[in-house]
């Protein structure tokens, strides 16, 4: 997918009458800014996707992902600046140096090789959400379901990959661009369970109020990291240093707790 | 979030798709203009040129040419592209919209009597004054009600600048659905976009009653 | 003296030759009137004359100066931009479909190319339009649009447009074709007084009687040839050439 986007991208700009330059193109320098002069961490997210990053009641974004990042930021002197980004376009924007990180309920599982890691900061399942009364209650009932699932999303890896067996058993599986979206339809009948992580399956239910359930067998156990442009270990280290401090003093776990996340949080002091 | 809090982030949002509109329309319809002479240029590599640029920005999705606009200049020449977001944003706009409009205003100068150049080069204007003074203005009130279905189309289109996360009306709305799990924002939005398109349709056809003056 | 003279002229589309070796000449206060049946090349050489239509060969000279000429390989030469720019000032042509701008007044219609195109300042201007709308016997008509005239009346204003302009030669191309018959006394009225007040002028007409009456020379143009030209008694009362007589009695009755 990334590779189609950068040749239609190349394709058209060359339409475009503009002229492209070989082999830079691939070996391009990073354009983020060196470590010794960093003032700012540009945090990507998607802001539909609480609890870990979103738009609160007062219209700031935050979560708990944003306010480890704040947390981060604070301790090593950064600006932290919140970039809302277009899940699809992550990749894009990372590459390009739009953004310095993608900080926001990431799953590594599947995405090892793609990005340079910090430690997981989080365990999340993949699970399946259906509405209470669905008689759905193992992945065996999904027999001839309709399921919907985040585009290029961690679950929908999964239902590609480990979990491939259990998609071709359903009747449909339609992706959607966010989760609000999926859970209308949900509540509308339009589909009859969504595959997603257990974190964000646990808010929405929440906020929602009574009628859905997660059911107990689970797609795939995984875990969250932040995740950084091949390559850039120095803000990796830099960051995750500063995390360690953060799991040392409290703070980590406090936010967990603020955030119903106490259950998922995985990083111990050393 | 209580439903004032609501109407004021939407508020930003529509401020930003305002802001998206205008810059969009100042900087379109005089690239239009341009972009119609080169259309209609002597020279045939030029019109070429143009053909090609026309049926491309006409050709692809407007969603993805700002994708191209905005990413384009990392992975041709490694540019940093941090913040320029917005700027991408009206560039990306204006170059899809300039085509239309450059097919808009081609429309229009074709359609006008060959007579009318010739009495205004009888009468020894240039060509310059010719097209200023004779031609351009009956070519607009001819084109006006093209140009304004264009606008109309351009009001909602601005809600595509969401591929590029810009926190317009409609990214703010989905937002702030997400974050409160409901369905809410969209009718609002869905509102707001409305009584923009209705204040925008009242002044296309005030500028169309002006012109009327003649026939 | 000689205010226009076409010599040789030739003229084709796409091959298809319109005039073949045209001359003609018009004198100081002259009217001529070149008639013919449609596709006789008449309205072509009125758009030679006026340059909305180059010429293949031949020569076009106003007032003594060359507007074009053909040089010894045969080739035709449009004199200098500069040059060509200043003798287009001798001459006005009125169109048959008049042609004036609708989103201008009947006032700016006539003022606009004195501003703009002569630099006259605009009192002076108002004063030329106004006397010749005066003219034209449309004093009250100033502030009114071309779509709400009639015919005649936006015919006359064009007139006035084209004369404010001060021309030398005035030229007509079937100016009363686009109008329905009952208005076409009042521009043939027009032009007999712009006659009487001594006007250059060339006129292509479907109007024999006009044509006889207010022509001082006749020319009777066919498939693209001068088959006979000459006073309109010589001409219309007394044709020689089995084609003029052909054509003119189409007229008759």
């Amino acid at each position: 997918m990334k590779k189609k986007i950068f040749a239609i991208t190349l394709t058209l700009a060359l339409a475009f009458g503009l002229t492209a330059c070989g082999s830079g193109t691939q070996q391009a320098e990073t354009t983020t800014t060196a470590a010794a002069e960093r003032t700012q961490l540009v945090v990507g997210f998607d802001a539909e996707y609480p609890p870990y990053g979103y738009m609160d009641d007062k219209g700031e974004y935050t979560g708990f992902d944003l306010e480890m990042a704040q947390a981060v930021c604070d301790l090593r002197g950064w600006e932290l600046v919140k970039t809302p980004i277009d899940w699809a376009s992550k990749d894009m924007e990372l590459d390009s140096g739009a953004i310095d990180c993608i900080w926001n309920g990431f799953t590594i599982n599947g995405r090892e090789d793609d990005y340079t890691w910090s430690v997981p900061y989080i365990d999340n399942s993949q699970v399946i959400v259906t509405a209470k009364d669905s008689g759905i209650s193992t992945l065996a009932d999904l027999k001839g379901k309709n399921v919907g699932v985040q585009s290029a999303s961690a679950a929908l890896n999964v239902l590609n990959g480990d979990q491939s067996a259990v998609k071709d058993t359903f009747a449909s599986l339609t992706e959607y661009g966010d989760y609000n979206t999926a859970f209308t339809e949900l509540q509308a009948g339009a589909i009859d369970a969504i595959a997603m992580d257990i974190g964000v399956a646990q808010y929405q239910i929440s906020s929602r109020g009574e009628g859905y359930v997660i059911i107990d067998e689970i797609l795939a156990a995984e875990q969250y990291g932040i995740g950084f442009k091949l390559g850039n270990t120095e803000l990796k280290d830099q960051v995750e240093e500063s995390l360690m401090q953060l799991v040392a003093n409290g703070t980590y776990a406090t936010l967990a707790e603020k955030y119903g996340l106490t259950d998922y949080i995985i990083l111990e002091a050393e | 979030m209580d439903f004032t809090t609501m109407l004021l982030q939407l508020s930003t949002g529509m401020l930003e798709s305002v802001k998206i509109f205008f810059f969009t329309l100042i900087f379109s319809l005089p690239l239009g203009l341009l972009i119609c002479f080169g259309r209609m240029s002597k020279n045939s590599l030029i019109r070429n040129i143009v053909k090609v640029y026309i049926s491309i920005m006409r050709g692809t999705p407007l969603m993805l040419q700002l994708l191209v606009v905005y990413f384009g200049p990392y992975y041709l020449w490694g540019a940093n592209i941090g913040g320029k977001r917005f700027l991408a944003i009206i560039i990306g706009f204006s170059i899809n919209y300039a085509a239309y409009y450059a097919e808009i205003y081609r429309s229009g100068i074709e359609s006008m009597p060959v007579g009318q150049y010739e009495a205004a080069r009888l009468l020894g204007y240039n060509k310059i004054q010719t097209f200023g003074r004779i031609i351009l203005p009956q070519v607009i009130k001819r084109i006006l009600p093209s140009v304004t279905n264009e606008v109309i189309t351009l009001v909602k289109d601005t809600s595509l600048a969401f591929a590029l996360a810009h926190m317009e009306l409609f990214s703010m709305a989905k937002q702030i659905s997400a974050a409160q799990t409901t369905f809410m924002p969209f009718v609002i939005a869905g509102v707001f976009y409305y009584v923009f398109n209705f204040v925008v349709a009242i002044l296309m056809e005030k500028a169309e009653k002006k012109a009327a003056y003649y026939r | 003296m000689n205010l226009l003279e076409m010599n040789h002229i030739k003229k084709s589309f796409d091959g298809v030759s319109v005039l073949k070796d045209v001359s003609l000449s018009v004198k100081e206060g002259q009217v001529l009137s070149i008639i013919g049946s449609s596709g006789s090349g008449k309205s072509t050489l009125l758009r030679c004359a006026t340059m909305l239509e180059t010429i293949d060969s031949g020569e076009i000279i106003y007032m003594g100066e060359k507007a074009a000429y053909t040089d010894d390989k045969g080739k035709c030469v449009y004199a200098p931009p500069r040059e060509l720019k200043k003798i287009k000032n001798y001459f006005g042509l009125v169109f048959q479909n008049f042609n004036l701008f609708p989103h201008y007044s009947v006032i700016k219609n006539i003022t606009d190319p004195l501003i703009n195109v002569q630099k006259k300042d605009k009192e002076e201007a108002m004063e030329i339009g106004r006397k010749l709308l005066e003219k034209m016997g449309l004093p009250d008509k100033e502030n009114a649009y071309p779509f709400q005239l009639s015919g005649g009346q936006q015919q006359r204003v064009s007139i006035a447009r084209a004369l404010a302009l001060n021309p030398a030669v005035l030229f007509f191309d079937e100016p009363t074709s686009a109008l329905d018959p009952e208005l076409t006394g009042e521009i043939l009225k027009v032009i007999k007084d712009l006659a009487a007040e001594k006007m250059t002028m060339v006129i292509v007409t479907h109007e024999m009687s006009f044509a006889r009456d207010v022509s001082d020379y006749i020319i009777f143009l066919d498939k693209g040839v001068i088959e006979e030209e000459g006073t309109p008694d010589e001409v219309i009362n007394n044709p020689r050439n089995e084609r003029t007589r052909a054509f003119l009695s189409r007229f008759e009755n």
